[in-house]
């Protein structure tokens, strides 16, 4: 809009002109026919004529500037409903954060109230007493410290660095060190990887972060003589796809389209900060790949991760 | 093979002597280290390229050194090597940009197949950062 208002009124005119010949020919066409029918009336029809095909032409021109405001305006707000979006999900981000840190500070500051009281008394106070309240303080300041660490890996938009990548590698090293806990809870850990599956381009330290997340929660999911399925496999398109399936609790309904938002936990407060498959999905998102879940609440989760063969040097 | 320089963390001396001992015999630069502070030290004198770290060490353990040499050095790559699977310290340790997971006891190969890669990550980087 600012733009075009640089622009003379002729420059305008002829911009007009290129965008809709059709509706200006024929406006045009009027006045060149007008002037010699009205002629043949004499010259007072001529000029009535002449003024008449004028105003439509003037008409016209207004009418498809108006059209092309409209247009503009249709624009902007499609910009400004994307915009209020954006704030909207940094609004849900930051009552999580703010919930989040809350519940540690209130700790601290009863605990803190607790010793300041115990030290008004005349007689010193109890040592174990003062131990335990100061053993909580850092026990709270070592969780909002991990909240803040995640977010700040999680906004860390640091360039993937792009090597030849053996996923099957990966798949077995991060299996191997999940492999201590699954026998402890008695899941059966499979892996059907294929043997024939193409190097793939990509960064070795973010899949592993991921795929050790999937099978940590995995086994979270899974209770005692469940099963954890590992399949990798060559997708079409020059794609690899990696699958992490259990037979764990699985996933309801209305939880499956949040399980990828940032601080969505079903975990009892403290336990879980909700990000890790936020994360998962930002990187898996940032090496040009999807990952998408289905689950049957009771019966199991799957996982599915399909990344190119081949990504930009540079990563994206 | 490019020339690099390695460090490695770990409270077990005969392991880490024996570690030394064997890498050097193929003419790699390695140094070593019997606990965090120590290692931290020496990452401020020093510029290693990749640093192998041990998870579990008396007093400063391994994911606080971790913490520690990406504050000083966030292009150092850091190989963790742990003695019993640990899930946490896993998971801990990728978000905190540990490069791999090695699991003691380990074969040579292996560890200088991990070396290797860690190395031209950080050459990668490196460009990148330049």
């Amino acid at each position: 809009m600012e733009k075009k208002s640089h622009t003379s009124p002729l420059l305008n005119l002829f911009h007009d002109l290129g965008g809709n010949l059709a509706v200006y020919g024929t406006a045009l066409g009027l006045v060149i026919l007008a002037v010699p029918l009205g002629l043949r009336a004499g010259p007072m029809y001529a000029l009535a004529a002449g003024l008449l095909a004028a105003l439509s032409l003037v008409t016209v021109g207004r009418v498809l500037r108006q059209k092309d405001t409209a247009l503009r305006q249709k624009e902007l707000s499609d910009e400004q409903l994307l915009q209020s979006q954006k704030l909207a999900s940094i609004g849900e981000l930051s009552a999580g954060i703010a919930h989040e840190i809350n519940n540690p500070l209130a700790i601290i500051r009863q605990e803190a109230e607790w010793l300041l009281q115990l030290y008004k008394k005349d007689s010193p106070p109890d040592a174990q007493e003062t131990q335990s309240g100061l053993a909580e303080i850092v026990n709270q300041v070592d969780r909002a410290r991990e909240i803040t660490h995640n977010l700040l890996n999680f906004a860390r938009r640091s360039q993937p660095v792009v090597q030849g990548v053996e996923l099957n590698r990966i798949i077995l090293d991060m299996t191997s060190l999940v492999e201590k806990a699954a026998q402890q809870k008695n899941i059966n850990l499979v892996k059907r990887l294929a043997p024939d599956l193409p190097l793939i381009e990509s960064d070795a330290p973010l899949l592993r972060q991921v795929i050790l997340n999937l099978l940590n929660n995995a086994i979270q999911a899974t209770g005692k003589g469940g099963t954890i399925t590992v399949v990798s496999e060559a997708a079409d398109h020059r794609q690899v796809m990696v699958q992490v399936n259990d037979t764990g609790v699985g996933i309801p309904k209305e939880h499956l389209s949040q399980i990828f938002d940032p601080f969505f936990t079903t975990k009892p407060q403290g336990k879980g900060t909700g990000l890790g498959l936020s994360i998962c999905h930002g990187i898996i998102e940032r090496l040009g790949g999807k990952i998408i879940v289905t689950s049957v609440e009771g019966q199991g989760s799957s996982f599915v991760i399909r990344l190119p063969q081949a990504l930009d040097r540079r990563g994206r | 093979m490019d020339k690099f320089k390695i460090l490695i963390v770990d409270d077990e001396n005969d392991f880490r002597e024996t570690i030394i001992k064997r890498l050097r015999a193929r003419k790699i630069d390695i140094e070593g280290a019997d606990c965090g502070p120590k290692a931290l030290e020496m990452v401020d004198a020093q510029d290693f390229d990749v640093i192998v770290l041990d998870v579990k060490m008396p007093g400063m353990d391994g994911i606080e050194t971790l913490r520690q040499i990406k504050l000083k050095k966030p292009l150092v790559e850091v190989i963790m090597l742990t003695g019993h699977a640990s899930v946490e310290s896993g998971i801990q340790g990728m978000q905190l940009g540990a490069f791999d997971y090695v699991m003691k006891p380990v074969a040579l190969d292996d560890l200088m197949d991990k070396l290797r890669q860690a190395y031209e990550r950080r050459v990668i980087q490196l460009e990148y950062n330049k």
